[in-house]
């Protein structure tokens, strides 16, 4: 997301789902089968067009599914396309994770955008540029590969010069990205690599639209749900009708053992939510461990091991012998801690 | 009911309780994105901002006690094209990862430089030791407040 603030009624929503259709297209499931496996990501999204769009001013788009989460994936796969499209990096926008523009590429997670999402928008980047020198050499005359490219202006040997937004109208983008351009050898990198601003940070102090919860849609209302008080708990009976009918809230829902409440501002949607804690009578689930005994029960419990890395000899081994120091108990103990997000989990639906 | 609050210069006025908290009339009604609900317990300052000068927590501050007193949110003091001075330097300090907390350190850090315009790193650390951070961009936030303070002596 940009700096502007999310504003779509239902229709107008449906409307953008409607033009993403013309947008790119979607390899036939059969194809999709029967095709050669692609690097990362580009294997479940095959077409060049779902990666990248060059504008008639010359400036690329790059669509990813990969979300900022201030890991600074945004600015990586900016500067990973700038490098492969020989574009300034200011030319280089982004459209991430939106659903009816970007490709799937499931999760944000693991340390794996660069691997995956970064293999294919270089990858796609790096075709397109060579689909844009092709085009240049017939255009001109000449064979391509006496062709310079810089800062998206493709350069005959006699000084002749298309830029790339020339060069855009005639690009065919809708085709299955074979890799047979490759990328730039790192060596000749002058973008990737090096440090650049992130271009998520200005939004993010001063007040601009960067996280799920900063999305508002007109006449939205609140929810809140209630968590079970053990895992596994079921809940038993709930009087609904003094809940319902507190200032604002809309509707109370329960579906066997979830509970949550509708209301149409959120101080109202929390204060049925404590109504409904001090309500609800759960029964059964599972007892957790004491904290006390945490260690001791978690070695009682039955497990399921692999070898991550296995070396002749083993490390403590190797240690041993040149420095006769005493080696550190291997097993080493710390209290249980929760890695939640700073923001708490949020939702929107239209 | 209406509450009447002036945020960031201008009368507002939001059809809320007395007793809603602050945060929700910002960010719901009045679309400001600024203060970020963290704990709703005051606990981690994510959802700070300025009541005439001071920083408060507004997940626990009432709309109905705020009265004539002037709000300020992080909206209030720059924007991406005009960026304040201590934004300025959180950017050039690159300091946030997530983001999520850096509304409450620029409002904590804001409320600080009012009061004292040559923090030392110690004052600075102890001035922001109540707001959390969970990416572990602290050495960088307080570079920036150092650096904002910095520039705006020179200016």
């Amino acid at each position: 997301m940009t700096g502007t603030a999310v504003n779509l009624t239902r229709r107008q929503f449906g409307q953008a789902a409607g033009a993403l259709v013309l947008a790119f297209t979607l390899a036939p499931r059969s194809a999709v089968a029967q095709a050669p496996k692609l690097p990362g990501s580009l294997n479940n999204n095959r077409m060049l067009d779902a990666w990248l769009r060059i504008n008639a001013d010359g400036s690329a788009i790059i669509f990813t599914g990969k979300v900022e989460l201030g890991q600074g994936i945004s600015t990586a796969l900016a500067q990973s396309a700038a490098e492969e499209l020989d574009l300034p990096l200011p030319q280089v926008k982004m459209v991430s994770g939106d659903t009816a523009q970007t490709p799937d590429e499931g999760h944000t997670s693991g340390s794996q955008s660069i691997e995956y999402g970064g293999t294919a928008v270089r990858l796609a980047c790096a075709e397109a540029r060579s689909l844009l020198v092709d085009q240049a050499a017939k255009r001109l005359g000449v064979p391509a590969d006496a062709l310079k490219v810089s800062d998206g202006v493709i350069t005959a040997p006699d000084g002749r010069k298309l830029g790339y937004g020339e060069l855009a109208a005639e690009l065919d983008l809708d085709r299955e990205v074979t890799p047979t351009a490759t990328p730039k050898p790192p060596a000749q990198h002058t973008i990737v690599g090096r440090p650049v601003p992130r271009r998520d940070i200005p939004a993010k102090v001063t007040g601009g639209a960067a996280y799920v919860q900063d999305i508002r849609l007109p006449r939205m209302v609140h929810g809140r749900v209630v968590r079970p008080p053990r895992y596994g708990a079921r809940l038993d009976n709930l009087d609904k009708a003094p809940i319902r009918a507190m200032p604002g809230v809309i509707a109370v829902v329960s579906d066997g053992s979830f509970l949550g409440v509708i209301a149409e501002r959120e101080e109202q949607a929390i204060k049925a939510r404590e109504a409904l804690i001090r309500a609800a009578k759960w029964s059964s689930g599972l007892e957790l461990p004491d904290p006390a005994r945490l260690h001791e029960q978690l070695m009682s419990w039955p497990t399921q091991s692999s070898v991550v890395s296995e070396k002749q000899g083993g490390w403590l081994r190797q240690r041993r012998k040149p420095s006769r120091r005493p080696i550190p108990d291997p097993i080493s103990r710390m209290p249980r801690l929760a890695r939640p997000a700073r923001s708490p989990h949020s939702r929107t639906a239209g | 009911m209406t509450v009447s609050l002036k945020v960031n210069g201008q009368p507002r006025a939001v059809p809320a309780e007395a007793d809603t908290p602050l945060l929700y009339v910002l960010r719901n009604d009045l679309a400001l994105n600024g203060a970020k609900f963290g704990c709703g317990l005051a606990q981690c300052g994510a959802c700070t901002v300025l009541l005439d000068g001071r920083a408060v927590r507004s997940c626990v501050t009432e709309i109905g006690s705020i009265g004539e007193a002037e709000i300020t949110t992080v909206e209030g003091l720059g924007t991406i094209d005009k960026p304040h001075p201590l934004q300025q330097a959180f950017i050039d300090e690159q300091a946030a990862q997530c983001g999520y907390c850096i509304n409450g350190m620029i409002m904590t850090a804001k409320d600080l430089l009012d009061r004292n315009s040559h923090p030392t790193a110690a004052e600075v650390r102890e001035a922001l030791a109540q707001n959390l951070c969970r990416c572990g961009t602290h050495g960088r936030i307080i570079r920036a407040v150092l650096r904002a303070a910095q520039n705006t002596r020179r200016t």
